[in-house]
């Protein structure tokens, strides 16, 4: 008993029971169906940012083609669940065990780069993949996309907001006990130490490449287990999913709510996923308007929304 | 056997021959300092040595192995670290964290296992810990134990980097300028600590301009200048050696 205690009180799984409670609660807040849809969305975006935010945040490597990664996975699922009638299970898996691979392949030559060029490098990445999902018609439906059956679990059907907003609240936690697991541990040492000092991190006895190749295949196999969700969920899936502006759009979350803070990534993912439904009727200024949240982001707060919060509170009352 | 060997060494970035055609070899379980005026190549000879840069010939030989082609994290694994001249020091992590990434070697670092925590992990973690904090004290820097590193002032930050240098529990170690820009009292300190370092049974290679800490901490020392080997010998040796007087320690 006091060992749970004791685990409480580590911030780790204190911010966890916190986060675990939001997530029971809040669904007596919401109110139709359309505020459980936003919520979903948030827990979709949010999922793939605490993936995202290891890659960039705690290693210190950026990647603008994560939404490829993304529509990767959405699109295995459509196809081959639709096409060939596969199991809603086993595409996902196939999704993103193929993502995976892929991941692993390119992550050796694309993470040698450095700065700019590992940036304009997953840029290109990103921006195949969707020109790829857009061209290949006969197999994605094109530009129009295509239409996703529902999630089957064996005889079970996944159906409805409430059902669907579960899901993805057991994915959201599940996949920040896996993120604090890593991140305070020697792996997650090693990704921070390669963000601190790559050169004070190799001659520690650390593989670098190693350590930056398996978080990059981490962060991609969650963008893809993601987009199988966002297929089947929204029923419909289309290139624009895996494509650049939603790469930007990830970043951002990642940006403003905070790097290498898992929390602070989730905030972004709701602040960013929020905005637009408020700010309908704008919907041609949303790039410009991220773009400027991104700016002026790095320009006042580069170290994010939730850790400028937290330091300033920490701060105030020392 | 000595513990390490150089054999006709040369690098050449360019035009310029920063080392060239240099051999010497390391006894164990001595402190050994390469001294120099500035540019004379101490610090791209540390670099070669930790698998940092690539030799343009030449050969390095660590306990008998020849380490060409290995990575600097694969000489750390065979006894080798060190510390930086510019400060190394991971600003995004706490004090002890740095330390603890000093012992990476050692622990279980499975990334499966990591993130499912389980116990294998938490064992090494806990460990881990306890080490890096009695290094911080060795290294007299115990009261940052609960620091950032980034809330700490520059001189803790030298000896937080050789408390890291040592978590990964080398038989060499090198040391690149440790008290520079120190003060008086504090490099004091830093002799004392790698006094401790050496009797502790680490062999200690240092690059160090403070001449007074040099001679009175090595058993030998190698003098470079323009990458060449100028002089070697005992401390008493190079301080009478003419050419070492008319290049280096005249100048100084
Ligand atoms: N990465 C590099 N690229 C090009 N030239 C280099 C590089 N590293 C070192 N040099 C050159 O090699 C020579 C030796 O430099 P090095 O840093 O090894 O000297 P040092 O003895 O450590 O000097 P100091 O006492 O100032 O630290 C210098 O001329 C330097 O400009
Ligand atoms: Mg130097």
């Amino acid at each position: 008993m006091s060992h749970i205690k004791h685990l409480l009180k580590t911030p780790r799984y204190g911010g966890l029971l916190a986060l675990v409670l939001i997530c029971l609660l809040l669904p007596l807040l919401l109110q139709n169906a359309y505020q459980f849809d936003v919520a979903i969305k948030v827990g979709i975006s949010a999922v793939v940012v605490v993936g995202l935010n290891l890659l960039i945040g705690y290693t210190g490597q950026i990647s603008l083609g994560h939404a490829g990664f993304f529509g990767l996975g959405a699109y295995s699922s459509a196809i081959l669940t639709v096409n060939y009638e596969w199991s809603a299970l086993a595409a996902l898996l196939a999704g993103s065990v193929g993502v995976g691979l892929i991941a692993f392949v390119l992550a050796r030559p694309i993470l040698k780069l450095k700065g700019h060029y590992l940036a304009m490098a997953t840029l290109g990445l990103g921006i195949i993949i969707s020109i790829v999902i857009a061209t290949e018609d006969w197999l994605t439906g094109g530009p129009d996309g295509m239409g996703v059956g529902p999630f089957m679990l064996f005889d079970y059907e996944i159906y409805g907001e409430k059902a669907w907003y579960w899901v993805v609240a057991a994915l959201l936690v599940l996949s920040v006990w896996l993120a604090l697991n890593i991140i305070d541990s020697p792996v997650g040492r090693a990704l921070r130490a390669v963000h601190g000092s790559e050169v004070a991190a190799q001659v520690a006895g650390i593989d670098t490449t190693h350590y930056k190749v398996l978080v990059f295949v981490f962060s991609a196999v969650i963008a893809s287990v993601m987009g199988s969700v966002f297929a089947h969920y929204s029923g419909f899936v289309t290139p624009t999913e895996a494509g650049f502006f939603h790469s930007i759009e990830l970043v951002t979350m990642v940006v403003l709510g905070g790097m290498a803070s898992t929390y602070g990534g989730i905030l972004g993912a709701l602040i960013l996923v929020l905005l637009p439904q408020l700010l309908s009727g704008l919907e041609d200024l949303e790039m410009i308007i991220f773009g400027l949240i991104l700016m002026l982001t790095m320009i006042f707060m580069p170290k994010g929304l939730l850790p400028t919060v937290t330091g300033r509170l920490k701060g105030g009352k020392a | 056997m000595s513990l390490l060997r150089v054999e006709n060494l040369v690098k050449s970035f360019g035009g310029v021959h920063a080392i060239q055609d240099l051999s010497f070899e390391i006894p164990e379980g001595v402190v050994y300092s390469v001294i120099g005026p500035n540019g004379a190549g101490k610090t791209t000879l540390f670099n070669l040595i930790s698998g940092v840069y690539t030799p343009s010939s030449g050969e390095i030989l660590l306990a008998g192995e020849n380490t060409r082609g290995l990575a600097p994290h694969q000489l750390a694994r065979r006894g080798m670290s060190r510390t930086f001249q510019n400060l190394q020091i991971c600003m995004n992590m706490s004090a002890v964290e740095n330390v603890m990434v000093g012992s990476h070697l050692r622990l279980d670092s499975s990334f499966f296992k990591a993130m499912l925590r389980l116990p294998s992990i938490t064992r090494g973690d806990r460990a881990c810990r306890e080490q890096a904090e009695e290094l911080m004290e060795f290294a007299g820097v115990g009261h940052y134990i609960g620091s950032e590193a980034d809330a700490m002032p520059y001189g803790a930050l030298k000896r937080l980097e050789i408390a890291r240098a040592l978590a990964s529990e080398p038989k060499i170690l090198f040391l690149d300028e440790p008290a520079a820009g120190l003060n008086g009292t504090e490099t004091a300190e830093i002799d004392q600590l790698i006094q401790k370092v050496a009797q502790s049974g680490v062999t200690v290679v240092l690059v160090e301009h403070d001449m007074k800490l040099v001679m009175n901490i090595s058993q030998h020392l190698l003098v470079l200048d323009y990458g060449k080997k100028l002089a070697e010998g005992s401390p008493d040796q190079i301080r009478c050696n003419p050419d070492v007087i008319a290049a280096y320690l005249g100048a100084a």
